[in-house]
């Protein structure tokens, strides 16, 4: 474990003036909540000739949201400017934290699907920058390129999603969707749709199997780890999940997925906190737990879920931010995260154990603490609900962890025998103090005057279960079974606490789980993909022009049965129009017989001339075809065009070496190839012929041709002037095949001049 | 009558593509030719030629009574003669490479392409 930075003593440029700009949004944002009623719209045009309008719309929700990203965000500036007071590089840091917050204030405010997914994927790439900060730092990379795969692969899925929702619903604004609601509930591809949306919010919000990118991401520097990854950024996909909660709330996939996936992190994350010893990283399970607890309560369908989710999103958000900076004060002062390594820091650090101890009661939901009222809504809603016991019994699991995890944080590092730490400790300026202690103090008073916090808490529960009363929610502290329970948590908390060391003894032993655990997953993925690449390279491009013909061919006929038999269209063939004999059937006749013994001899010859030749009566063929069925300027090109070739090849025939017979064509694997193009030019001619034939064109040709273009032949007056720029590419790309082939024949000039000099 | 021309097409597209597969340049030309031409015939069928009168608006007359189908007639003949051009070029190209290889083998012309056993082209990477 080393420190995020060194004691460097060089001071680098104080950024303390950038908390201003959260602070005014801040300040802003409890002004206008206070003069306007919720919800607040503002539409701008972005593309209004695609019906495109760029929609914001900020209800209780996004409101709250926007209290903890403009608070938080204030207070983690002000912390930031004194943890990277030693650091040259910090204007990056803060410009990079700026623009995050900018990105989270359009994500939850965007009502726009498009504006939505454009934010969304800003604070992912905002949130790599962040995690990639100590670029220096390998580890830091690694953490900072798995974040980004994770968050982004998860946001084309939700890109996806988003589209597939709007065409169902037939808007594409999230108010709009969620007033659409229950109407959607029958279209067969909501199930898809919901299906990729929930992977895009199960990314973002590190749900198992994806949460690993979590903890690793505590490589970035302590204010982003409390900013980005434990009160905003990770809230994300809770908060698109709560803001569509609404319209699905009573699908079973829905609520089976979020109950099932919020349960299954809580109780996983839970566990393997107990395997980490870095401070850091034991805090960021707990935060995945909390991300799983609320994942789980938006599921819940009961009207007090909506209150449980905007409490405990509020409750975790104050109280884990201080904790994140608790250890970052520790680590700034000792140098070390490793909590055997941490003992008795409460005289040399007194205002970080304070804050850390106040922190640590609201996080374990003991009385008096924000955290308890937010237990208490949590356990209202899930009685409510009806939850299964499974449910119940991990909910005790996890609080007990988390009721340890405070311990460990507020109890274990600070208090015990003084040990000496190694190097110098001290207490950290009052810029990386005064932060988390006005957090936990706020929270506090949150606690004592619920008048404060409850609007904003109710607005929001509001728009997750818009069936939630004022009056049901102002009567929904009970406390009564609560207290009951706590008891219960604190009781397997405080064993937990105590054998904290020897279950770490024990899960550390457990090596299965880094070998097949998700996280193996991704590294093997991550070095499956290029290898797999590189094999197909391999075999595909072997630089040989006849498998890249082959490939081809197959690829195409292959695609085309496909095609076939996904449409399921039913051929539909003609037979009497296919049979019917034309006005001058002998010509046809003709024609088919050239074409036949051209294809066939071209096969068969062996000679040089006598292909080319052979290939020169297809062209004989389809002239005489030409010319009997009223389109006597192709006969004539192609007349002369096969003319002309009869010139040309014996005039290059010469340089090609002498009369060598040449080998018979191809292997069996050819053979089928060409039989199957074969039979599928025929089932695809008997198909057209079949088809209605659609005049429009031609008629409107035939109709303007002589009053616009002043042309008696239509054919001719589509060339030269309904389509002159395709005739304008066509003679082009006879001049560049001129000026291609002068080089090349000045090349056989000169071996001509040479064989006939010797 | 239509499906006599629609066997000969499948059949003309059959040995095109066994040509092109021969690996040997003068019939991989030819081939692709004879593919070009059936792809001509193809859009001109889709046209439903049945009718002999060419689409020319006879003097005095101000439209076309029933006459051939005018759009897949402009669009053959461009086809035609850029399919001459590409011909013609690839003819003086293969006259050429016989000059370099007298083998006339199409998978032998690679000398821009590296081996499947060359080091640099696929990123083959350890775990």
């Amino acid at each position: 474990m080393t420190a995020d930075h060194p004691h460097a003593h060089a001071e680098g440029p104080n950024y303390l003036w950038a908390a201003l700009l959260p602070l005014t949004a801040f300040l802003a944002l409890v002004w206008g909540i206070n003069q306007h009623a919720l919800p607040w719209h503002l539409t701008l045009d972005w593309a209004p000739s695609l019906g495109l309008a760029a929609t914001f719309r900020v209800d209780g929700l996004a409101a709250q949201m926007l209290a903890l990203i403009t608070g938080i965000g204030a207070l983690v500036f002000i912390y930031a400017s004194g943890y990277l007071a030693h650091e040259p590089r910090s204007g990056r840091l803060f410009g990079m934290l700026l623009l995050f917050m900018l990105a989270m204030i359009g994500a939850v405010t965007a009502d726009n699907l498009i504006l939505l997914f454009l934010f969304w994927e800003l604070t992912s790439l905002t949130s790599f920058l962040l995690v990639g900060w100590k670029h220096e730092d390998a580890q830091a990379r690694a953490a900072a390129r798995q974040a980004l795969l994770i968050t982004l692969g998860g946001g084309l899925a939700l890109l996806g999603g988003l589209i597939l929702l709007a065409q169902i619903a037939g808007v594409w604004t999230l108010s709009g969707i969620v007033a659409a609601g229950p109407s959607l509930h029958a279209d067969p591809r909501l199930s898809a749709a919901l299906v990729l949306i929930m992977l895009g919010a199960f990314t973002k919000s590190a749900q198992f199997p994806f949460h690993f990118w979590l903890p690793n991401a505590m490589s970035a520097p302590t204010p982003v780890s409390a900013y980005l990854h434990s009160a905003t950024l990770v809230k994300l996909g809770v908060y698109l999940l709560a803001r569509l909660d609404p319209a699905f709330n009573d699908l079973p996939l829905w609520e089976f997925s979020l109950v099932g996936i919020g349960t299954l992190t809580a109780v996983w994350a839970a566990v393997l906190a107990l395997r980490e010893r870095d401070l850091k990283r034991i805090l960021a399970f707990t935060t995945l737990s909390a991300l799983g607890t609320l994942v789980l309560l938006v599921g819940l369908p009961s009207p007090g879920a909506g209150l449980a989710v905007a409490a405990f999103m509020f409750a975790h958000a104050m109280y884990k931010a201080p904790l994140f900076m608790v250890a970052g004060n520790i680590d700034h002062a000792t140098g070390t995260r490793n909590i055997d390594r941490l003992m008795g820091l409460r005289r040399l650090m007194p205002w970080t154990a304070a804050v850390a101890v106040l922190a640590g009661l609201s996080m374990a939901g003991l009385p008096m603490s924000f955290g308890f009222v937010a237990k208490d809504v949590i356990a209202s809603a899930k009685a409510e609900s009806e939850v299964l016991a499974l449910i119940s019994y991990a909910t005790v699991l996890v609080n007990a962890t988390a009721v340890a995890v405070a311990g460990v944080a507020a109890v274990r590092v600070f208090w015990g025998p003084p040990e000496a730490p190694p190097g110098h400790v001290h207490e950290v300026p009052w810029s990386m103090r005064l932060p988390p202690l006005l957090l936990v103090l706020v929270a506090l008073e949150f606690e004592f005057l619920p008048n404060l916090a409850d609007p904003l808490l109710v607005a929001a529960a509001q728009s997750i279960s818009p069936g939630l009363g004022a009056m049901q929610a102002a009567t929904t502290y009970s406390f009564e079974g609560t207290l009951t329970a706590l008891e219960i948590t604190l009781g397997i908390g405080l064993l937990l606490f105590l054998a904290w060391d020897r279950l770490h003894a024990l899960l550390h032993r457990v090596h299965w789980l880094d070998r097949f655990g998700p996280a193996a997953g991704y590294e093997y993925l991550l070095h499956a993909i290029p290898r797999l690449a590189a094999w197909q390279t391999r075999h595909l491009q072997t630089g040989r022009l006849s498998h890249y013909l082959r490939q081809t061919l197959a690829a195409l006929l292959l695609m085309g049965a496909g095609l076939a038999v996904l449409s399921s269209a039913t051929p539909r063939f003609d037979w009497p129009a296919l049979l019917a004999w034309p006005p001058i059937a002998w010509a046809w006749a003709l024609a088919c017989l050239l074409i036949l013994t051209g294809a066939v001899s071209a096969l068969f010859l062996r000679q040089r001339i006598a292909v080319l030749m052979a290939s020169g009566l297809i062209g004989y063929g389809s002239a005489v075809l030409f010319l009997f069925t009223g389109a006597p300027d192709l006969a004539f090109t192609q007349f002369a065009v096969e003319t002309v070739l009869v010139v040309i090849a014996a005039s290059v025939l010469p340089y090609l070496p002498a009369a060598k017979a040449l080998p018979r064509p191809g292997k069996s694997l050819d053979y089928i190839l060409a039989v199957a193009a074969g039979v599928a030019t025929f089932m695809l001619l008997l198909h057209l012929a079949g088809m209605p034939e659609n005049t429009e064109l031609a008629a409107w040709f035939a109709a303007h041709s002589l009053p616009e273009a002043h042309g008696r032949n239509v054919v001719n007056v589509i060339i030269v002037d309904f389509r002159a720029f395709d005739t304008l590419g066509e003679i082009a790309v006879l001049a560049f095949s001129l000026l291609a082939a002068l080089p090349l024949l000045a090349g056989l000039r000169r071996q001509r001049a040479m064989s006939s000099g010797s | 009558m239509m499906l006599m021309l629609i066997l000969s097409l499948s059949v003309l597209v059959a040995a095109s593509v066994l040509l092109i597969l021969s690996r040997d340049t003068l019939r991989l030309v030819v081939g692709l030719a004879m593919l070009g031409g059936a792809a001509n015939l193809m859009v001109f069928l889709a046209g439903r030629p049945g009718s002999v009168l060419p689409p020319i608006i006879a003097a005095g007359a101000e439209t076309l009574p029933a006459a051939a189908n005018p759009l897949p007639q402009a669009l053959v003949l461009t086809a035609i003669v850029i399919g001459f051009a590409l011909l013609c070029f690839a003819l003086v190209l293969i006259a050429n490479l016989a000059r370099q290889d007298a083998r006339q083998d199409s998978d032998a012309l690679r000398a821009n392409e590296p081996v499947a056993t060359d080091p640099i082209k696929p990123p083959v990477m350890e775990p």
